[in-house]
């Protein structure tokens, strides 16, 4: 599965459904975060869905993920899941403007390494995260839920990178 | 190997031609995020009128999105359920046995505190009426720990209301839409809840920490808790009736005792949002006090440095 191979591809495409899929995908994956999931423990280590979605777009196609849809989305998410207002938009437009410094370094890598970009900017992101809202609480919260939660999420990523990688074929082709 | 020099170019392209506006924009988007924490930290009620909108307005797409998840969960289960059909019915059988030897202890005992109370001349808690709901959104992890629920104003729910289950106690109401409501788990960073552990009557705090299983605070440094000690509400503050079960102890642990609590919540589907005609106890930052206060309350040990 060479996804790493599309990462150059940046031709304009022109269909309104094609640009409105980055975007489309990331609201949907910011509602799947919000589902109640009876899993035991899963309320614990929540994978943070919105964070793969906003990561694997940012490398493959940056210029459909417009920061203005990113900064609705993430307060629109801040909002229904009830966290501060504004950590969820701080979040996602730093992580944003790092992966999109980094950028030219993903062109034409394989996955692995893509991954394992991911698993560098879901570990920051998430002790980022969990700073912050110690800080917001006056006190530190327990470290273990955003371990784990950062463990899942790393290792969910392909799975999802791979579904929208085949979005995205169907959707906007290889560019 | 030309395609991919291309496509390298194309990409250095595309990241010179980005506008020199978004230049300005990203960075005015994050100061305004930055703000948005700073204010929402200064002044609670500020976004608090804007989340309740949002809610309500998103509850009719939760609500639908959150039934297939819930539908493969409850196939899942239904399959387990068959293959274990006859263990359980063994199971249940017995359980049944010991539930009616407890059904007739608990008519004697309910027949007897009745006509204690009467000889007493007790002062008769106020009745309860109770909405059951659904749980449309969860956002759990370690920032939040709270859930969203399918009913709101126009089905008689208010805010500081108790949650429970049949199992025990879940939580209470903090923010209330017309059709949307958002109910703060006992596990939860913000919550504290008065309590007593049961054999030796000790009060404590209750005080979520964000972790699946809250610790017990302010306990008297004598007392000698054993783990298995249960846990109930006390009933201080005002918020919750007494004697609602919450979990039992677990002393094993370092610094203060934790609870691992009746109701799994993290399993939650419908939960009973029930007036005791107690709400209105809560500080308030949103709305006036509801005009259900009963009685006064002189200890309101919720903690509402946020909600």
């Amino acid at each position: 599965m060479p996804l790493g191979r599309q990462t150059a591809s940046a031709a304009p495409v022109d269909s309104i459904a094609a640009r409105m899929t980055p975007t489309v995908t990331t609201i949907l994956a910011a509602l799947l975060a919000l589902q109640p999931v009876r899993l035991a423990g899963y309320a614990a280590l929540p994978p943070s869905i919105l964070l793969m979605a906003v990561y694997h777009w940012t490398i493959y196609r940056p210029d459909l993920l417009p920061v203005l849809a990113l900064f609705a989305i993430g307060v629109a998410y801040d909002l229904l899941s009830g966290r501060p207002i504004g950590a969820t938009p701080l979040l996602l437009l730093l992580l944003r403007a790092a992966v999109l410094r980094c950028r030219p370094w993903f062109i034409n890598r394989s996955f692995l390494f893509v991954w394992s970009g991911f698993a560098l900017f879901t570990v920051v992101a998430i002790a980022g995260s969990w700073a912050l809202l110690s800080a917001l609480a006056v006190q530190f919260v327990g470290l273990d839920g955003s371990v784990f939660g950062a463990a899942l999420t790393i290792s969910l990523f392909p799975v999802l990178s791979f579904l929208l990688g085949r979005v995205q074929r169907v959707m906007i082709g290889l560019g | 190997m030309a395609g991919l020099a291309d496509e390298v170019i194309v990409l250095r392209l595309t990241a010179l031609r980005r506008p020199s506006a978004q230049r300005i924009v990203v960075p005015l988007l994050v100061l305004a995020s930055g703000l948005m924490i700073i204010l929402g930290k200064i002044d609670q009620v500020l976004f608090e009128s804007l989340r309740v909108s949002v809610t309500d307005a998103a509850e009719p797409l939760l609500d639908v999105l959150s039934r297939p998840v819930s539908s493969i969960e409850n196939l899942g289960d239904r399959i387990k359920d068959m293959a274990n059909t006859y263990q359980d019915n063994l199971r249940l059988q017995a359980e049944n046995r010991r539930l009616l030897l407890w059904q007739r202890t608990a008519l004697t005992l309910a027949s007897e505190n009745a006509q204690l109370r009467e000889l007493l001349k007790l002062t008769p808690e106020g009745s309860a009426s109770f909405v059951t709901a659904r749980v449309i959104a969860n956002s759990g992890g370690a920032y939040v720990r709270n859930l969203l629920m399918n009913a709101g104003s126009q089905d008689g729910v208010a805010r500081g209301q108790a949650a429970i289950t049949g199992d025990g106690l879940v939580g209470r109401i903090y923010e209330v839409g017309t059709r949307s409501a958002r109910l703060l788990l006992i596990t939860d960073l913000n919550s504290r809840v008065p309590v007593v552990v049961e054999p030796s009557r000790q009060r404590a705090i209750l005080a979520g920490d964000n972790s699946d299983r809250p610790c017990l605070l302010y306990l008297d440094p004598a007392a000698a808790l054993k783990s298995g000690d249960r846990v109930v509400t006390s009933g201080e503050g005002g918020i919750f009736p007494p004697g609602l079960p919450v979990g039992v102890v677990d002393a094993d642990v370092r610094g203060p005792p934790r609870i691992d609590t009746y109701v799994r919540l993290s399993q939650l589907e419908y939960v009973r949002i029930v007036d005791y005609g107690l709400a209105g106890e809560l500080p308030n930052p949103v709305t006036a006090g509801s005009s259900t206060i009963r009685r006064a309350a002189p200890i309101t040990a919720v903690k509402s440095n946020r909600y």
